[in-house]
């Protein structure tokens, strides 16, 4: 026998502490349940640049104006009608359910996530682009290409050339026909000294958390501004600690909101997400374990977890994808944990029958990086039920369910709609395994 | 010079001057190889650092371990390479290691890092293992430089 | 007929910028001559881009001519001295194998054959700095290489520089433009223009500005590679060729300091050695005759290469494969038909008879001796050109930043930047590391280190945009190993591109399509190897591209 202190019963594992894992894990709580959550790192969701992408209108054409775009629901729906293999087409009875999805996590991490609208807003990015997302950081919100009236100042910090205003800004300027505000760059005189201009992401941020440095960068950005201007944004650095309200001091001393606009790697906004993740987890009770389940035998069975061993009425598998550490390929593809087989697929290869596990990555990509590249989008195949299936394309168990990323059929890193498909498989999983039907 | 020659030459050669030439060089083929390579930083590669490169080619770049990492006492230029370089440009080859030392000296070995990595690199016993390499390698080219010609 | 600057008359055209052309541009700009030469992309975009980068002394044509083996060898000590931080040491291992259980007598007389031949070798090794080979027995084998499978009876050594090809053919440009020459990348040869018989200009047009006219010449040179028989079949000439393709995979680090000699599957010798910071696998060798511009590396290609690397090393299969890369050889049709020929591999052809007096198209050869063989096409060109010039200085004249090697540690130190970001930019620059490092001092925003795979300061991309005619954002690639690492560029593409768009005036929107050009070039190279981190990797890299980008 296991000494009770190593040894866990709960109702709920759930493997993963991405988006996918937290929203089932605090969904099984809400309904009651003991759930334990195992987690090995803090995948893509810790390194997600800020934007919460649940749909985007996949119907429209790319010059429309933003206000005769569908809306987030109704731009899912299209998206399953269209994407024969996405998440959504499977869950397509279900998606006047994934509101609630999307208002429950987005609530349970409003420290630092601002609630969705309706509509998508529109994030500058380092690149130059105008993303679509459902809401994101509460620091970026202000930056909402479609909510600005007047100018948006996009900024950079003229001590240190990881970020380029005008590249950023031009993203805002292909959009104003969209229904964009004006825009212009400018550099802030900041950083300009050795450390600042060899800072990196991570540093700045903290430098700017430090006791009168947002002040500073206020005073600075105060000077710059001229009449017209509404909105500033900056170099998503603002920060790490919400606590800090970065934002918010540099606003204040400006007289002027300010925005980050969106991240690439290293990703401050990750990092936030994360810890707010894993401070929401503890503060509803849910046991965190970290660790890495290998080789595990699902439901009602032990699986051990760095020196404990776990016991769980139901399972919810949100182990990710490539990066997450879900899915892998070691000259063949294959789920990581409960080994199961890898189908889904999308694109050319959307029927299921065909099991590409062991094909050669060069038939599974395309030459155009912009078609859709099956092996990108390769994950567990799943029922209406969110249950993974096996090789006879038969559910595994009727208790164990898989959410977000480690379902393929879509390509979280590039078809905006990740963070959706995360929070809805994640909150109808958490339900499903807590005992509730969605 | 046709064909035939130049076989008669490597005959000959296999026969006389080859023979000779085995006679008359000093030491052991392995000490004669290494004479000639580990002293210009050639060294050969254990199976404990492949296996250790294994390790390190896990880094995905994603940069989340820097996060962490305090390098407080670090000069800025090594501050700001910081030590996921470890695993990318300081670890790929034993020359880059070579000079890689000091920045390699400077991880405390605080293990604030490792939790974060998406990937599961094991990012302090690593960083220790190369800093490890790098003193050596270090150290022996400094002496070779030192030796007198 | 457009006013270009180019619509003059030279006394050389050379058609490509691959190291043939970019030497030859070079020998003859150096003989004062006044040269132009078209590259329809970026200089070392063929075959001297995609080489295995060894600069071998031509120790197989001592079963022929040693005498091609003396001239070998001493090319490439010229190599070594007039590029010093360009080249490095890559030892040999040439393990012995066995079929079966033990050793049988024929085996045995086989590798003392080895040995003696490599052995012989030896003798012209002081022409190019080699060092002399070993014979080990199993033992001491598998002390010097733990991770080769066992079995192996023992190995001889042999010694061979590598080389960053791409690099050496452009600073062959780079001389060559410091000597007057006009180098034009981006800048196809679209036609030949002759008059009674005689070539007498080429038409040309710049594709990334629509530039076009004629550019008079006295002669013509041909150094296309393996785009000649089609550029030939379109200008009303023949140049007769057997081109074939070849893959390599470069593994994202380091895996030895030794090189080894593989067997394939079909029984082709193979390598996996080091090379830079990364160890290669190659190559494979198949006949090609479709476009150039149009290859790519398929699945069974890179199975025979890892199947191939790992009969020998069988951790291969554990290591990081980051890309798969490839181009095309030019290999003669006749092989060796002169027997007493010093350039049994390459050829010269003089079209005139074809109705094209003054054009020359230069076909095979080797990277390795690619200095000898531009000074013979220079001397053809002198010798049709019937007029005096300068000699040949190409063995003399070291290339732009070969004077010198500077310690990476002092430069590290005087100019506050790490050591092994140093130590990368010594090795591409040379001597002109020092002044890539001018840039950092005068604005210290500039040490921002853009890529950790490959060591590359926001300074580099400044100084290379400033100084070795980067006309895209690809360029790069070839210029420092931009985005080639695993990481295939992720932290580096986007302030790199904002770097170079400062430098080369580039708008947000040009800027935006170099860096999809870029990355569209890198997911060429990884599609057919995606596999382990390298696609957790993949997965990461699209994310930020094309999620956040949008590119
Ligand atoms: C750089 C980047 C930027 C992105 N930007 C956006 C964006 O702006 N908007 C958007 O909507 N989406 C974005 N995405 C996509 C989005 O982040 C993902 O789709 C989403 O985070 C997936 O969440 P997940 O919980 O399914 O997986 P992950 O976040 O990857 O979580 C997987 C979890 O499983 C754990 N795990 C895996 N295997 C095991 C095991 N064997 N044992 C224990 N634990 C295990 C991991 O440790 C991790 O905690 C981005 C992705 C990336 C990579
Ligand atoms: C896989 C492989 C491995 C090799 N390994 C080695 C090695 O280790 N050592 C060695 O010594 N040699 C090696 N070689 C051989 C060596 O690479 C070639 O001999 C050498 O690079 C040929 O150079 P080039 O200038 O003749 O041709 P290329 O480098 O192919 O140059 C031809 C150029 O012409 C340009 N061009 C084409 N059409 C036009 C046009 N119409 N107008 C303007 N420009 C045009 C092309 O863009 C190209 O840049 C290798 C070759 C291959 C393919
Ligand atoms: S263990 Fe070393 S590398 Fe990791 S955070 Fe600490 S100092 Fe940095
Ligand atoms: S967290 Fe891991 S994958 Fe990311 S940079 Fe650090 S070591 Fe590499």
């Amino acid at each position: 026998m296991m000494p009770a202190s190593v040894r866990l019963e709960c109702d709920v594992l759930v493997v993963g502490g991405g988006m996918a894992g937290a929203t089932a894990a605090l969904a099984a709580r809400e309904a009651g349940a003991r759930v334990v959550l195992v987690k090995s790192a803090g995948g893509s969701t810790s390194l997600s640049g800020g934007a919460v992408s649940v749909a985007q209108d996949p119907t429209c054409a790319p010059d429309s104006p933003f206000a005769a775009r569908a809306g987030v629901v109704e731009s899912a729906r299209r998206i399953a009608a269209l994407r024969p293999g996405h998440p959504y087409r499977l869950l397509r009875d279900r998606l006047d359910r994934l509101w609630n999805a999307v208002e429950f996590a987005t609530g349970q991490l409003s420290s630092v996530l601002a609630p969705p609208g309706g509509r998508n807003r529109w994030l500058l990015t380092p690149f130059g682009h105008a993303h679509a997302a459902t809401t994101c950081q509460a620091t970026m919100a202000a930056g909402d290409l479609a909510e600005v009236r007047g100018t948006l100042v996009v900024c950079g910090f003229e001590g240190n050339l990881g970020w380029d205003p005008s590249l950023v800004a031009s993203g805002a300027a292909r959009v104003r026909p969209l229904g964009g505000p004006e825009s212009r760059a400018t550099w802030l005189d900041l950083f300009r000294w050795e450390e600042g201009a060899l800072a990196r992401p991570f540093e700045l941020a903290r430098l700017l958390e430090a006791p009168g440095a947002a002040e500073e960068a206020g005073r600075v950005l105060r000077r710059v501004l001229v009449r017209g201007d509404a909105v500033a944004v900056l170099p998503p650095v603002l920060g790490i600690d919400p606590e800090g309200r970065v934002a918010d001091r540099i606003a204040a001393e400006a007289g002027i909101p300010v925005a980050e606009f969106l991240s690439d790697i290293p990703s401050v906004p990750g990092l936030r997400l994360t810890r707010a993740i894993d401070a929401r987890l503890a503060e509803a009770g849910v046991e965190t374990l970290r660790g890495e389940i290998r080789s595990a035998a699902g439901p009602d069975l032990p699986a051990s977890v760095g020196g404990r061993e776990v016991v769980a009425r139901s399972w919810v598998l949100a182990s990710g994808r490539f990066v997450g550490g879900g899915i892998e390929r070691r000259g063949e593809l294959r789920e990581s944990v409960l080994g199961l087989p890898v189908l889904a697929s999308e694109g050319p290869f959307a029927d299921p029958g065909i099991r590409f596990a062991s094909r050669p990555p060069a038939t599974l990509t395309q030459r155009d990086s912009h078609a859709p590249q099956p092996l990108l989008a390769a994950g567990l195949r799943v029922d209406a039920e969110l249950h993974p299936l096996d090789a006879e394309d038969r559910p595994l168990h009727p208790r164990v369910f898989a959410a977000g990323a480690v379902v393929g059929g879509h390509d979280p890193a590039s078809d905006g709609t990740g963070m959706g498909v995360a929070m809805l498989t994640g909150w109808l999983a958490g339900r499903a395994a807590a005992g509730r039907g969605a | 010079m046709s064909k035939v020659k130049s076989y008669a030459w490597l005959a000959w050669r296999a026969v006389v001057p080859h023979p000779l030439r085995a006679l008359g060089r000093a030491g052991t083929g392995e000490e004669r190889f290494l004479a000639a390579y580990a002293t210009e930083g050639l060294c050969p590669t254990s199976l404990a650092d492949l296996a250790d490169a294994e390790a390190a080619s896990a880094c995905i770049g994603c940069g989340l371990c820097e996060a962490a990492c305090p390098l407080r006492n670090a000069i800025p230029a090594i501050r700001h390479l910081g030590l996921p370089a470890a695993f990318r440009l300081c670890g790929k080859s034993d020359e880059m290691l070579a000079s890689s030392a000091a920045a390699l000296a400077a991880c405390s070995g605080c293990t604030g890092c490792e939790p974060l990595c998406p990937t599961g690199v094991p990012v302090t016993r690593l960083v220790r293992a190369l800093a490890a390499r790098a003193a050596l390698l270090d150290a022996a080219r400094r002496a070779e430089s030192a030796a007198p010609r | 007929m457009t006013g270009s600057a180019l619509d003059r008359t030279f006394d050389v055209v050379v058609l490509g910028g691959g190291v043939n052309g970019a030497g030859v541009a070079r020998d003859c700009a150096m003989r004062g001559l006044s040269v132009l030469l078209l590259e329809k992309q970026d200089l070392a975009c063929g075959a001297s881009g995609a080489s295995s980068g060894m600069i071998h002394g031509g120790i197989r044509y001592m079963t022929s001519d040693r005498n091609v083996t003396a001239l070998a060898s001493r090319d490439a000590g010229y190599i070594r001295h007039i590029a010093p931080h360009l080249t490095f040491r890559i030892p040999f291992l040439l393990p012995f194998a066995t079929h079966k259980e033990g050793s049988r007598l024929v085996e045995r007389v086989a590798w003392y054959a080895t040995e003696v031949y490599v052995g012989t070798y030896d003798l012209f090794q002081p022409l190019k700095g080699g060092k002399p080979s070993t014979r080990l027995t199993p033992d001491e084998l598998y002390r010097i290489e733990p991770s080769l499978r066992p079995g192996l009876h023992g190995a001889v050594t042999l010694d061979e520089w590598g080389i960053d090809g791409q690099r050496l053919c452009l600073l062959n440009a780079l001389s060559a433009a410091a000597h007057g020459a006009e180098i034009r990348t981006w800048t196809e040869a679209t036609g030949i223009v002759r008059e009674r018989g005689r070539v007498v200009a080429v038409r040309f047009r710049d594709s990334l500005t629509g530039e076009h006219g004629e550019a008079r010449a006295g002669v013509v040179v041909n150094a296309t590679g393996g785009w000649s028989p089609r550029f030939g079949r379109a200008n009303g000439f023949q140049v007769r060729m057997r081109p074939g393709k070849g893959v390599h995979l470069s593994l994202d680090r380091r895996q030895s300091n030794y090189g080894v000699i593989c067997t394939a599957v079909d029984g082709r010798q193979m390598f996996l050695m080091p090379h830079e910071n990364e160890s290669i696998i190659g190559t494979t060798d198949d006949d090609f005759f479709g476009d150039p511009d149009d290859l790519e590396a398929t699945a069974d290609e890179v199975d025979y290469l890892i199947d191939g690397a790992a009969s020998l090393v069988p951790s291969v299969r554990r290591a990081r494969i980051t890309r798969a890369w490839w181009g095309v050889r030019t290999t003669l049709f006749e092989y060796g038909a002169q027997e007493d020929d010093l350039s049994r591999d390459h050829r010269i052809y003089d079209h005139a008879a074809e109705g094209s007096a003054g054009l020359l198209s230069f076909v095979g050869g080797k990277l390795a001796s690619y200095r000898a063989q531009s000074e013979e096409l220079a001397d053809r060109v002198v010798g049709m050109l019937g007029r005096g010039t300068l000699p040949c200085r190409t063995h003399e004249e070291v290339l732009p930043g070969g004077d010198e090697v500077p310690s990476a540690a002092e430069l590290a130190s005087r100019h506050g930047i790490a050591e092994v970001v140093a130590a990368r930019l010594v090795f591409r620059h040379g001597s002109r590391a020092r002044e890539v490092l001018r840039v950092a001092d005068d604005d210290p925003r500039m040490k921002l280190l853009l890529c950790r795979d490959e060591g590359i300061l926001a300074a580099e991309v400044a100084w290379i945009c400033r100084n070795e005619k980067v006309r895209r954002l690809q360029d790069l690639r070839r210029r420092c190993r931009l985005a080639l690492g695993g990481c295939g560029g992720l932290d580096c593409a986007r302030p790199a591109a904002q770097v170079a768009a400062r430098e080369l005036g580039w708008d947000a929107e040009r800027t935006r399509a170099e860096l999809a050009d870029l990355l569209e070039l890198g997911w060429r190279e990884r599609r057919p190897i995606l596999d382990g981190w390298q696609l957790a990797g993949e997965e990461l890299l699209r994310a930020v591209h094309r999620g956040l980008g949008g590119l």
